[in-house]
């Protein structure tokens, strides 16, 4: 079945078993390593993506689901080679350890950011529920959290 | 110590102990950012499902539904006319021996005339597409005639149905550490007092599950493998194909998440992934689901503790006498040396005069047991903690003064009667934490039921004999190069799995060396470095380091040499810091670190160089269960404040005060790093994570019911009170940390909880449902 | 898996003139719960009918007599509508800790309900609230109230080629109060074990009319009929609360299962439903 779809800000167009979930077809059709395999219930966290701006469980969606959705995997957060300031704020605060549920970490944290700029801890703490860190950096991940609201604000601050 | 060993290791115990007496660091002790997190944050870094090679091909194993029994056959069924489907790999493929036993040789890569657990593999299938092989292995026939099975190990200690023939009892094996009389001086305490506790499974759940991508060519194989020994993975691959050791080359692949059970994980699936290599030709991607991973990867021991312990009216601990029973499920793998871990570390860090402490080893028709931060410690701990505020309650002493009247300090002898001559820092530890969390105050104002909600505090201590036991050999090493540039290699066979260690390791030779960290590359978990041993039991960094310190320190010696001459100094007047070497008394004289490179290539200095250190062991006497248990142990003080709900059972973890005693901490942020997540995972093991077995079957195989804490139950942590006691043969004093803060965890809890609502948890796990019930007994109604 | 026929739909009557023609097409809305049972082998579909492009199932509406809620709406959707906060507050309150963020951007509620798991948590707040679905098939369809809804765990009153449009909500009155609580093992991101909703009408200082539900207590979602008769015409207070509560007893039949033991779950529902019972009182000032 032919599927097609905007990823990271490319048109992609690929040939995909109807039954394959997004997971699979971010990971194994187009090659987008960075979204990582946990449970594939939906428990984890650790293959959540934006579709259409909203973070998902790329393991709970059917491909073809992504028909002519826009979907950014932690390979689109970066920009013309300059790290997100939640990259940074990561890199900064120490917040990730063995790193395999960062980048499910570092969509959902994007997303919250870009609804709500000034987030609250316990927003951050409600936003995050759906992404588990067995390292236990969760106290890091709230710092970065926090620290690229901080980045961000200063950035739009001093262009604005 | 034999004198031998002194003589051959003059060199290395010199620099060790020159590296402990420097009073300033550049680099050690500063939190250093990881080295691997831009990688990791641009979702770059590869872990092993994330290779792509040319004619890759994806297995899946397929596993008993059937706890016990005779195979009788296994065929491809449906699956052969598949036209994804490559090959069926079964025991009678595997070229070698059929043996992944770690320590006994029980147990095999792939089932073979029989089957001991619900969830073994008894043989994998090989498909050409990463989506048809979960389809492919539910067509696989499998028969199996079902022998009689026995699931409770104190059934299975009588020997009733065998589990292993070969072995002939169930019982594998016995334990045994101890000194003076305990059963007489319990008779003669004035306070006594016997529980028994029952400990429960621990699942890892690393968020990557298990995977092993094996490369064959040429008769050679490459070993892509989220190992925590890559050299431990070489060899069992080696052995399961018959080939030399040299044959197989392991590379450690980024790691998402290990703590301990890649340790077991790693070398069982390259043994697996290495036969498919074999038999198809083709580069052999295995993966487990992550109910795979439930149902078929080894699990922290279940646990039956019985423990009587006793105290003089003074206050004074007179005797422990404590029987463990391990669960090993269906093969022994680490569960000789969790248990004997357990053993020895009975009594707590505490002096205690009298002790007779006997572990068993018990087979059952379950999930095997295996490595896991702690390694058989905290299901020991949680008993002896627990008895130590159930002691202190009848001696109506405060259950932290009393830790404090008996606990371990320099000069003191352990429950093995081991001398600890130096690096015990727990009092301290206990004292500033009492301090920092306002104990006495709160210990006089909560324990009351207000709204339906009580809060309480409470204290655990634990010790933790680092790297491995008694006279079990011991050694570390690395390889340093340096190249004409003045760029330096180093080559560690520690395995990073997020814990820091290769970020550690970096900034010791980076200190050594007075080079900043980004200009040298460091090469780990492999098995193209010098054997370091296994990246367990905390010894990562103090060992791993130890060996790159030494390699590190004869280069910076080789450099002194040339430098002094240039200069017309004395070799230790040369100074090596921010990349310049210079003269001490005259610091004009100086060049820059290449220059100096240079300058030794030239001057015949080898510029390259191995860390190799055999550990100084003293005698352990297995008879009397006596001597050095450990090298060294790390220390831990724990209080946590919890609130009860009273009508439902819930606990919640509000507040946590670490305090560790790990020597010197090389890397203050990372180490916090690791304190925080022991402390989550710890929280998990008393309140949350369940494995339910029923006849066998694991009944919650995935995160939906085995919960693990999430953001939401994250307590507020306090920063870690390091109290830095030098261990003597670790980098720069540095002893081991990570699995420290999970061990007292668990025993911190349950005595908050009895603080606060007055009943006596007995049981890990301790869920909202059994508090309920134990809240309802003792509340009557 | 052998090769699934997919297919999307972005009108209702193409979807149910399909669905009568395939009555074993499995329906795609959120997919979230789909997705695990057909990884977990316990469905093999042959044929999906993805749903989500038809619009006039999308959306939280006022009208005259409440609220009228698209059976695609996702939870995340409820859970930020400011209409169903005052409108339906214990709905409100469900979706506030319902499942994950991630997982409330897919799942909806017409899934949810359709899905009919006794622990679906949008369920008992639906039924105190008095709500009823709306069906539709080809030959027109049916308004029925939600607790004539469910037949037993995972099975409802839908027909072959029926689908679940919308849920319409009366709007509550001045004197009204509401709850919503659940127990679960963990504090967020877990199953309920036992969740409890109460709606009461206060009069006079009586209690007018009560209506209560549990979830994950009973083969579906049920009323908790003998606490509101015990209730109904009475003065409340904390006695007669906590009496009445008790009464839950004789409403639910839970089992045991891996997540919690019939008599936890019997004594955790007396203690929801008194939690619920004096938030929902408060709530209608009484």
């Amino acid at each position: 079945m032919r599927i097609r779809f905007t990823l990271n800000g490319r048109r992609v167009e690929v040939d995909a078993p109807p039954h394959i979930t997004l997971l699979e077809l971010l990971r194994n059709y187009l090659r987008t390593t960075g979204v990582k395999r946990g449970c594939e219930t939906g428990e984890c966290g650790a293959c959540t993506i934006l579709m259409d701006g909203k973070p998902v469980n790329s393991c709970l969606i059917l491909a073809p689901m992504a028909e002519g959705a826009e979907i950014v995997t932690v390979e689109g957060l970066a920009e013309d080679g300059r790290l997100h300031p939640i990259q940074e704020a990561f890199i900064e605060e120490n917040a990730l350890q063995c790193g395999y549920c960062t980048p499910g970490f570092l969509i959902t944290a994007k997303a919250l950011l870009d609804r709500v700029p000034e987030p609250s801890v316990e927003l951050i703490k409600d936003a995050l529920t759906g992404n588990i860190c067995r390292c236990g950096a969760y106290r890091m991940i709230i710092s970065a959290v926090l620290r690229a609201s901080e980045k961000m604000r200063t950035t739009s601050a001093s262009q604005g | 110590m034999s004198s031998s060993l002194i003589e051959v290791q003059r060199e290395e115990f010199s620099i060790l102990d020159s590296w402990l007496k420097a009073r300033e660091f550049i680099v050690v002790g500063k939190s250093v950012r990881r080295v691997d997190s831009l990688e990791k944050v641009l979702g770059r870094a590869r872990y092993v499902e994330d290779y792509l090679v040319e004619g890759m091909t994806y297995a899946r194993i397929v596993k008993s539904s059937v706890p016990h029994g005779l195979i009788e056959s296994i065929s491809p069924g449906e699956a052969s006319s598949h036209p994804d489907f490559i090959d069926l790999i079964t025991a009678e493929d595997v070229p070698g021996q059929n043996q992944v036993g770690y320590y006994i040789s029980d147990q095999p890569a792939l089932a073979e005339g029989k089957v001991r657990f619900h969830g073994e593999p008894v043989a994998l299938v090989v498909a050409r597409k990463p989506e048809s092989a979960e389809l492919l292995r539910s067509m696989v026939e499998v028969r199996v005639k079902p022998l009689p099975a026995v699931f409770d190990p104190l059934e299975a200690m009588k020997d009733q149905v065998i589990i292993h023939e070969e072995v002939g009892s169930n019982v594998v094996i016995k334990t045994h550490i101890g000194k003076g009389d305990a059963e007489k001086a319990l008779e003669e305490s004035d306070y006594v007092v016997e529980n028994e506790y029952r400990m429960g499974y621990q699942d890892h759940a690393y968020i990557e599950p298990e995977g092993v991508l094996a490369i064959p060519k040429d008769g050679e194989y490459t070993v892509i493998a989220p190992a925590q020994y890559p050299h431990l993975a070489q060899l069992i691959s080696a052995r399961v194909l018959g080939v030399p050791q040299s044959k197989v080359r392991v590379i450690q692949p980024m790691i998402g998440g290990a703590f301990g059970g890649k340790d077991d994980m790693g070398p069982i699936l390259a043994a697996q992934a290495v036969v498919a290599a074999h038999k198809t030709g083709k580069p052999v991607l295995l993966t487990y689901s992550r109910e795979d991973s439930f149902t078929s990867h080894c699990k922290r021991d279940p646990a039956i503790i019985y423990y009587k312990s006793g105290a003089s009216k003074e206050g004074r601990l007179t005797a422990v006498q404590v029987r463990i029973i391990f669960d090993a499920g269906a093969y022994a793998n680490r569960g000789p040396f969790t248990l004997w871990r357990a053993t020895a570390h009975a009594s707590g860090p505490y002096e205690v005069p009298n002790v007779d402490s006997r572990g068993f080893l018990v087979y059952t028709n379950k999930v095997y047991q295996g490595s896991f931060r702690g390694f058989g410690n905290p299901q020991v701990q949680f008993a002896a903690e627990r008895q130590m505020d159930e002691l202190a309650e009848k001696l109506g002493i405060d259950p932290l003064e009393f830790r404090l009247m008996n606990i371990l300090k320099p000069g003191s002898r352990t429950c093995t009667n081991q001398l600890l001559d130096h690096s015990v820092g727990i009092g301290e530890a206990l004292r500033r934490v009492a301090e920092a969390s306002g104990w006495r105050e709160k210990r006089r104002r909560y324990g009351r039921i207000e709204n339906g909600k009580a809060r309480g505090i409470g204290v655990a201590c634990a010790w933790h004999g680092i790297s491995t036991s008694r006279g079990v050999p011991d050694w570390c090493n690395a390889y340093i190069n340096v190249a004409k540039d003045g760029s330096v290699s180093v080559y560690t066979g520690i395995v990073e799995f997020g814990q820091g260690s290769h970020t550690g390791i970096l900034q010791i030779v980076s200190e050594a060396l007075g080079i900043p960290v980004e200009k040298i590359n460091l090469i780990g978990g492999t098995s193209d470095a010098p054997d370091t041993g296994a990246t367990h039991g905390s010894r990562g960094l103090s060992f791993g380091g130890t060996a790159a310190l030494i390699a590190a320190t004869k280069i910076r010696k080789a450099v002194q040499r040339v430098a002094a001459r240039s200069f017309g100094c004395s070799p230790d007047d040369v100074e090596l810091r921010d990349g310049w070497v210079y003269c001490r008394r005259d610091p004009e004289k100086r060049m820059r670190w290449e220059e100096a490179v240079k300058a030794c290539y030239l001057q015949g200095e080898e510029m390259s160089a191995t860390g190799y250190f055999f550990m100084p062991k003293e005698r352990f006497d297995e008879k009397k269960g006596q001597g050095q248990a450990y090298v060294v142990f790390s220390y831990m003080a724990i209080i946590t404040e919890v609130e009860v709900d009273v009508e439902t059972g819930l606990t919640r973890v509000l507040k946590v005060w670490p305090a560790l005693c790990a020597g010197r901490i090389i890397n203050p942020e990372l180490a916090k790093g690791q304190v925080d997540g022991a402390i989550l995972q710890g929280l998990g093991y008393m309140l949350l994570e369940e494995i339910k077995v029923e006849d066998g079957r694991i009944l919650n195989p995935a995160f939906t019911d085995y919960l693990v804490p999430t953001i939401m139950d994250l307590p507020e942590i306090m920063d870690p009170i390091y109290v830095e006691d030098y261990f003597k043969y670790g980098p720069m004093g540095a002893k081991g940390l990570a699995e420290m803060a999970l061990i007292p965890m668990a025993p911190a809890i349950g005595n908050a909880i009895k603080h606060a609502v007055g009943v006596s948890p007995r049981e890990v796990p301790y869920p909202a449902e059994k508090l309920y019930m134990d809240l309802r007994r003792v509340r009557g109604g | 898996m052998s090769m699934l026929e997919y297919r999307r739909f972005s009108s209702l009557e193409d979807a149910l003139r399909f669905l009568s023609e395939r009555p074993d097409a499995k329906i795609v809305a959120g997919g979230t719960d789909l997705v695990v049972q057909m990884r977990m082998g316990k469905l093999k579909p042959s044929t999906v009918a993805d749903i989500r492009g038809i619009m006039e199932l999308r959306g939280i509406r006022e009208s005259d007599e409440g609220l009228e809620i698209g059976a695609l709406t996702t939870i995340e959707e409820i859970r930020e509508s400011s209409l169903v906060e005052r409108l339906a507050p214990p709905l409100w309150e469900a979706a506030q800790e319902f499942a994950t963020w991630q997982i409330r951007n897919m799942g909806t509620i017409g899934g949810n309900l359709c899905n009919a798991s006794p622990a679906a948590d949008t369920a008992p707040p639906l039924m105190v609230l008095g709500a009823r679905v709306r069906t539709a098939r080809l030959g027109g369809g049916r308004t029925i109230p939600i607790e004539e809804f469910f037949r037993g765990p995972g099975e409802t009153i839908l027909e072959k080629g029926e689908l679940l449009t919308h849920v319409h909500i009366p709007r509550p009155g001045d004197s009204e109060g509401h709850a919503f609580q659940r127990l679960g093992r963990r504090v967020a991101h877990i199953l309920s074990i036992v969740s409890a909703a109460a709606a009461v009408g206060v009069e006079d200082g009586r209690i007018g009319w009560v209506r209560v539900a549990l979830g994950s207590v009973a083969p579906t979602p049920v009323r908790a009929r003998t606490v509101e008769r015990e209730l109904t015409g009475k003065t409340p207070s904390r006695d007669l609360i906590k009496s009445a509560s008790e009464k839950v007893l004789n409403d639910i039949k839970p089992i045991s299962d891996v997540r919690a033991s019939a008599e936890y779950r019997r004594a955790m529902s007396v203690v929801l439903v008194r939690r619920v019972l004096e938030k929902a009182l408060r709530r209608a000032g009484a």
